[in-house]
């Protein structure tokens, strides 16, 4: 049985998927407390958003700065959409919530492609900027167009949430369980990626830009790839975020919302998968527990930042699972 | 099999390559020789299709290669290994020796299976047996020795099922022993897989001892080419080169 | 887009003075920070993004100086001598820790030094809004007149500063020996060190000059605008776009940039005024595909 857990393999890791699933299904109601069930469900839609920037920042080791230009391209998307006249014309109905999921991601993936196509010519700092610098014209087209959008008050007048599937989202326990379920799939996709020949080749790039080319392998169409990807599954948290919300706001498209996810890979890890998830529940927690003693959050978040950058100097999850091979290895030797 | 004519190139003033004209004769293993600046690191670099000539041509089994580029190159037979070591630090020997297996056969855009299960066992371990890493499978490559990494870049290159190998100071700070290890692995390898090589080496013993045809290359153009008694004869290259000492 | 207006403004001689003179305005006392940031870039190789706080501590320092001796001289001198003080203690006791570390450390420990440094005044200072410290007496008179153009005197003295400085920076590190070895330590430094010279203190005095200019900025800040949290952030960005269009390390460029920016700022402000941070950021982005070494950067 130990055994089964130990083998890397998609079933397994399925398997757990799913056990988490149950288990945080159950913790619905042996914890009846909204205010749990929301930090849990916030935690997991932050976790997906941190999660597909690590695709980029631990795995490919390409810093992007501009990463919530996707998610809010999602969430607005999302909001849109289910406002639009589309919904009574073509009559989706019961349908409207999975399109207008879908709709998101397609519209994350393909400004992740524009997007990406251009910047993955650059290097460094200059790939970081521009990615910034294209988040923030979206920030300010978002802003531009008050008709649209709403500008700078968000997306207002809200939308309603059609029941679909038998799974109303109006209601607590559906909206809950569907949205980590959502997220537990998409986090067992992304692990199979990551393992995948695929993923090594990105850690092969990281670690060595040079060398693949003399290997025979070209960068760019993977790094292309990989950006879509990460671009895509942030575009799906902001969905989710937007049917949280019930509204998107043009806060999220500033580059403040892309050092959110940029903090969760630093506490929680980007050298293990589950690092970045594990750094939402601590930026969740610390932002409910702060927030609920004093006003000042930023004090206490710049220094719990300053001592895991000069302290531990690792993410948690990091330093947990290097502090677990340590004693592995001790005890072999003894 | 490696065929060089009137290749030259510049950079602003300066002639890096200066009007070379080169062969290998196949599965044979040739070194090229010069002080440093010499130019022997830009004529790989125009073989692998790092740089681009300014004028001339290069033909591998008759087919001509001039300006492809570095990845299509790899295509046709050309491997090489570097002068700094150029690996991949944070994987292991055998994750590194994968990749570059997977590399070759297009096998990196499959996102459908795991990496650790994925089938090139047989052939990784020829490769590391032949590079002599066997042992270190499982190390993670930043950890490995000097020496090993070395071994690393090579195998990375042989990864490659080349034709011409291009070696750049294999032996390149690595005390006496570690050197002599380092060139009789290379001669076992050329032995068992029969592939033209071509190495940059400064150590004339080495030289000497291991290559059967040597190209001295002085300020961008070839000095003398021959075996290594034409050579070790040859006014101009003692003039030039060996009566300095050995580097 | 109100290109009726636009166009108005571009036909009109003093809207194009009024509009241009705001514009170098906006872009000089840009420079004066962006010209720190830069040059911290090029000798230490450090993006500081602590830069902007740097900038927010110049306004409250030189308004608590107002606040207690009234003079306007006075405050914004010790407001940039202070900043100079706390870039001094930062570098030293802080980022020297991180320079050999990877960017996104680097980045993380400016930025939680920005997040502390933003609640800190808050609680020193409280939450609101502080007002201007003011103009200088002398400059207390009516506005100037050119041709129909009404132009705040005190903006022309902001100017003059800058442009004052921006020589005086020029001088220094062209002319003076400092300055040769500032630029020296930026491309070899190491060569530095084998000629016994102590790039230790070239980084930090580089690094407590970026800070003074940062310093001197927010002080000339607060004279012409509020004083509040996290006003630093806004000219960090804009710092950057400067940086980047300008190149990197290079104080010339970041003088060109930032009177592009300011140009673009104010005229942009009649053009397209809900959009006109979006033209920064656009010219940002069409610099980095066309020229990503900047206007006068030095391409790798």
């Amino acid at each position: 049985m130990i055994a089964f857990f130990k083998k890397d393999t998609f079933f397994r890791d399925a398997c757990l998927a799913l056990f988490s699933w149950i288990s945080l299904v159950i913790i619905f109601f042996v914890i009846p407390d909204p205010g749990i069930h929301d930090i849990i469900q916030k935690v997991f839609i932050l976790g997906l958003f941190a999660l597909s920037l690590n695709i980029l920042i631990g795995y490919l080791g390409l810093i992007a700065f501009g990463h919530a230009a996707f998610f809010a391209a999602g969430a607005y998307t999302l909001g849109l959409f289910l406002q639009s006249d589309f919904i009574k014309i073509y009559n989706f109905g019961a349908f409207s919530i999975p399109v207008a999921i879908i709709l998101s991601i397609c519209v994350s993936a393909i400004l992740a492609t524009f997007i990406g196509s251009i910047c993955i010519r650059l290097k460094d700092i200059y790939f970081s900027f521009l990615t910034l610098a294209f988040q923030m014209v979206l920030y300010s087209i978002i802003l531009a167009l008050v008709d649209i959008t709403g500008g700078d008050q968000g997306l207002m007048g809200g939308f309603s949430k059609p029941p679909f599937l038998g799974i109303d989202l109006s209601k607590p326990f559906d909206f809950y369980a569907f949205t980590i379920f959502i997220s537990i799939f998409v986090i067992l996709m992304l692990r199979q990626i990551i393992e995948s020949p695929f993923g090594y080749g990105l850690r092969m790039i990281r670690d060595n830009a040079e060398r693949p080319a003399a290997l025979g392998f070209n960068n760019q169409n993977h790094k292309l790839i990989a950006f879509i990807i990460a671009g895509s599954i942030a575009g799906l948290a902001g969905s989710l975020q937007a049917l949280l919300d019930v509204g998107a706001y043009p806060e999220w498209a500033f580059w403040a919302k892309s050092a959110e996810p940029l903090f969760m890979i630093l506490l929680g890890g980007m050298n293990t998968f589950l690092g970045p998830l594990m750094g939402a529940l601590i930026f969740e927690i610390l932002n409910d527990f702060v927030t609920a003693n004093t006003k000042y959050y930023g004090l206490v978040l710049g220094l719990v930042i300053l001592s895991f950058v000069l302290g531990l100097k690792q993410g948690l999850l990091d330093w947990i699972v290097m502090k677990f091979k340590e004693s592995k290895n001790n005890n072999a030797q003894n | 099999m490696l065929k060089i004519n009137n290749l030259k190139k510049s950079f602003g003033g300066i002639i890096a390559t200066d009007n070379v004209n080169l062969e290998l004769e196949k599965q044979t293993i040739n070194a090229i020789i010069g002080p440093n600046g010499a130019g022997k690191t830009t004529l790989f670099n125009l073989i692998t299709g790092k740089l681009k000539t300014d004028s001339g041509s290069i033909f591998i089994e008759n087919s001509e290669i001039t300006n492809l580029d570095e990845t299509e190159t790899t295509h046709i037979g050309i491997a090489r290994a570097f002068q700094i070591t150029n690996i991949f630090p944070n994987l292991t020997v055998y994750e590194s020796i994968k990749l570059a297996l997977l590399s070759k056969i297009n096998g990196l855009n499959n996102m459908w299976t795991r990496f650790k299960d994925h089938k090139v066992n047989s052939d990784a371990d020829d490769i590391m047996k032949l590079a002599g890493l066997i042992k270190s499978k499982n190390s993670v490559s930043s950890e490995l020795s000097h020496g090993d990494q070395k071994l690393l870049d090579i195998a990375l290159a042989l990864c490659l099922k080349p034709k011409l190998l291009l070696l750049d100071e294999p032996t390149a700070g690595m005390g006496p022993e570690e050197r002599w290890k380092m060139i009789d692995r290379i001669k076992e390898l050329w032995k068992k897989t029969k592939i033209t090589i071509l190495f940059i080496e400064h150590d004339m013993d080495i030289v000497f001892g291991i290559a059967q045809k040597i190209f001295v290359l002085q300020q961008g153009a070839i000095l003398a080419e021959g075996n290594p008694q034409d050579i070790k004869k040859n006014q101009k290259v003692i003039k030039a080169y060996l009566g300095g000492g050995k580097k | 887009m109100e290109f009726a207006a636009f166009l108005e403004c571009l036909t009109s001689a003093s809207c194009i003075i009024s509009q241009t003179a705001g514009g170098l305005k906006i872009g000089m006392l840009l420079f004066l920070v962006a010209s720190g940031l830069t040059l911290v870039f090029g000798v230490l190789g450090v993006i500081n993004f602590a830069h902007g706080a740097l900038y927010m501590l110049g306004a409250y320092f030189s308004w608590q100086v107002m606040n207690v001796t009234g003079h306007f001289g006075l405050s914004v001198f010790l407001g940039a001598l202070g900043v100079s003080i706390v870039g001094l203690l930062f570098e030293r006791g802080l980022l020297n820790r991180v320079y050999n570390a990877e960017l996104l450390i680097q980045i993380l420990l400016c930025y939680s030094i920005v997040l502390i440094l933003d609640d800190l005044v808050m609680i020193i200072w409280g939450d609101e809004f502080l007002s201007s410290i003011g103009v200088p007496e002398i400059f207390q008179v009516p506005p100037l007149f050119v041709l129909d153009a009404v132009i705040p005197p005190f903006h022309l003295a902001i100017i003059g500063i800058s442009l004052l400085l921006a020589l005086s920076l020029w001088l220094l590190m062209t002319k003076t020996r400092f300055g040769h070895l500032v630029r020296a330590a930026a491309v070899n430094p190491k060569m530095l060190e084998a000629l016994g010279i102590n790039t230790t203190v070239i980084r930090a005095s580089v690094f407590v000059l970026g800070s003074f200019l940062a310093g001197l900025g927010g002080a000339l800040a607060s004279s012409i605008g509020s004083v509040v949290s996290g006003m630093g952030n806004s000219i960090l960005v804009e710092s950057f776009i400067v940086t980047v269009i300008g190149g990197m390390g290079s104080i010339g460029g970041a003088f060109l940039a930032s009177i592009i920016i300011g140009m673009s700022r104010s005229f942009g402000a009649v053009a397209m005024p809900l959009f006109t941070d979006g033209i920064m950021f656009l010219i940002m982005v069409l610099v980095l595909i066309l020229r990503p070494q900047g206007l006068m950067g030095d391409k790798k």
